[in-house]
């Protein structure tokens, strides 16, 4: 796959001028140290090395402005006769084919290869993306089948016990979606259901066994329901007449909200 | 400031504003803005006076000024409030974030700091000292094909527009020197102002865009103070990421990532709940490559 920008792969800025121009500095004073042992020997070759590893770090400009500024240095300074350019002899054209010919050579190769590298760093990037969306939506997928499956859990437990069920509470009515609506549709579902404005609004709905329960107790639980065991008072035949009945309160997180189911444990 | 007919800021306590590319219309974030509103969220797209197209010429202090205002105008009706932009739109949402930190997600789309892609023509950096010469009134740099889309089908649509007219869905047919300097200018600020930015980001950008280069998202991953960060990287679209072939996924993952923001930090108490095993694995591995960091 083809990538235009991988082209682009060199730093952009001042800093990379500023770096060529160091090593273009470098380059030359090395030489120039140099220089009493190697006289004219390998006149280029420091220029040559400056040129490759600007290419490599800053790009293909800068470069190439080195290797350019580079041959006109070493061919001044280090080339017979020293210090004139008016000059051309065989040691010049040496100078002038084999150093730009083995610079243009080495930093188009790096060149190529930097490009390749860029372009493979994309890829590798785009694909990092995609597998990490990939996982997101797998996590948003189990969540929604996770609720789901709680869903039919929690219509199957309504189907079951139906008789015996006291309250539906939304948790977070507010949040729920919709709350209401599905609080209802599960009370109308029992006999002796009942759900007026007020429990609608605060998202509970009563079931059949709620008229059996002590006023204090459902007044308990309609406020501060916990998932687990209760025990509840139970109008027990005659007037007045309460016996406790042990009552289990079930948690459900579905898709439409959280909801708690209260019932008797008969 | 007009707000377009394809605002909705009722029913919701979540609201995105979005901005446009530079000296261009609202109509480029049709299609996010309809999938946000989907969403459940309020997106708002304002126009904004001297930035967008036929508005006149404004400095970008007077753009970011304009944006603000309509932030505050969201944030007063909204719980949380998110900014998102395309292009120099996000540069414009970068600076409102970092004069705003209150606001819940900043969404960065094709950010643009330097235009810097492989359409841009090399002598692009003469623009700059053009602007100081009288050519400043009469110069206007035409967009050229592929007008930021890798779509052909869409693009031999868009370049019909263009010679029609003087805007298309995607953009301006010409952008005026003044707009290309304000926008330089703010670019430069906003580069300067990247650190202080804590708001929740995501970062999205294409590997081959042809306007601004992927050093542009680099460099705001690299540098931005936030600390929930995403960047997410395509390979099937130019610049136009919300009109080109990966635009269903630009919107799910923005609208994905507004909730996660939300998410995390208003309902510390009950994040998000990672049940896929290989997600909590990639994101312990993230965690240690940002401790190591």
């Amino acid at each position: 796959m083809e990538v235009i920008n991988s082209r682009r792969w060199a730093p952009r800025g001042r800093n990379r001028w500023i770096a060529a121009a160091a090593a273009l500095g470098a380059a030359a004073i090395i030489r120039a140290i140099l220089h009493p042992l190697l006289g004219p020997f390998m006149p280029g070759t420091a220029f040559l090395i400056a040129a490759v590893l600007v290419e490599y770090y800053c790009g293909l400009a800068p470069a190439l402005c080195v290797m350019l500024l580079g041959l006109c240095l070493a061919d001044y300074l280090f080339v017979p006769p020293y210090g004139h350019i008016d000059v051309i002899d065989a040691s010049d054209l040496h100078l002038l084919i084999s150093y730009p010919l083995l610079t243009i050579l080495i930093i188009s190769l790096v060149e190529r290869l930097r490009r390749a590298q860029y372009r493979a760093e994309l890829l590798a990037a785009v694909a990092q993306s995609r597998y990490e969306m990939l996982l997101r939506h797998d996590n948003e997928r189990l969540l929604a089948r996770r609720a789901t499956d709680e869903m039919h859990r929690m219509l199957r437990h309504i189907a079951q016990y139906h008789r015996s069920l006291i309250l539906i509470k939304a948790l977070d009515p507010a949040n729920s979606l919709p709350p209401g609506s599905f609080v209802a549709a599960a009370a109308t579902a029992t006999p002796n259901a009942l759900v007026d404005d007020a429990s609608l609004h605060a998202g509970i709905a009563y079931c059949a066994k709620h008229t059996q329960v002590h006023e204090e107790d459902l007044a308990h639980v309609r406020v501060h329901l916990t998932p687990g065991h209760h025990r509840m008072r139970f109008l027990s035949g005659a007037r007045d007449d309460w016996r406790p009945v042990e009552c289990v309160c079930d948690r459900f997180t579905t898709s439409s909200g959280e909801f708690l189911v209260l019932r008797a444990d008969d | 400031m007009n707000a377009t007919p394809f605002s909705g800021i009722e029913g919701s306590d979540h609201a995105v504003l979005l901005l446009h590319g530079l000296s261009s219309s609202p109509l480029e974030l049709r299609f996010l803005a309809r999938l946000l509103a989907d969403e459940g969220f309020a997106t708002h797209t304002p126009e904004l006076p001297g930035y967008s197209a036929g508005t006149g010429h404004q400095p970008m202090e007077q753009w970011i000024s304009a944006a603000i205002a309509e932030f505050d105008r969201l944030a007063a009706r909204h719980r949380h409030v998110s900014i998102c932009g395309l292009s120099m739109g996000a540069t414009l949402a970068a600076a409102v974030a970092h004069e705003r930190p209150a606001a819940r997600a900043l969404l960065l789309l094709s950010i643009t700091l330097n235009y810097d892609g492989w359409a841009i023509p090399w002598y692009r950096f003469l623009l700059d000292y053009v602007y100081y010469t009288p050519l400043r009134s009469r110069y206007r740099y035409r967009e050229q094909e592929p007008y930021g889309l890798r779509n052909e089908a869409l693009r031999s649509k868009i370049a019909r527009a263009m010679q029609k007219n003087d805007i298309s869905e995607v953009g301006p047919a010409f952008i005026g020197l003044p707009a290309l300097h304000e926008a330089g200018r703010l670019a430069g600020s906003v580069t300067k102002k990247l650190k202080g930015i804590g708001t929740d980001c995501l970062i999205i950008h294409a590997i081959d865009d042809e306007t601004s280069s992927p050093h542009n998202a680099r460099f705001v991953g690299t540098t931005i103070g936030a600390s929930f960060l995403r960047t997410i990287w395509l390979d099937d679209s130019y610049h136009m990421i919300t009109s080109d072939n990966e635009r269903e996924v630009v919107a799910r993952e923005c609208a994905l990532f507004l909730r996660e923001s939300v998410a995390a930090t208003v309902s510390s108490h009950n994040p998000a709940p990672v049940v896929s095993r290989a997600l909590a694995r990639r994101l312990r591995q993230l965690a240690t490559v940002a401790r190591k960091a």
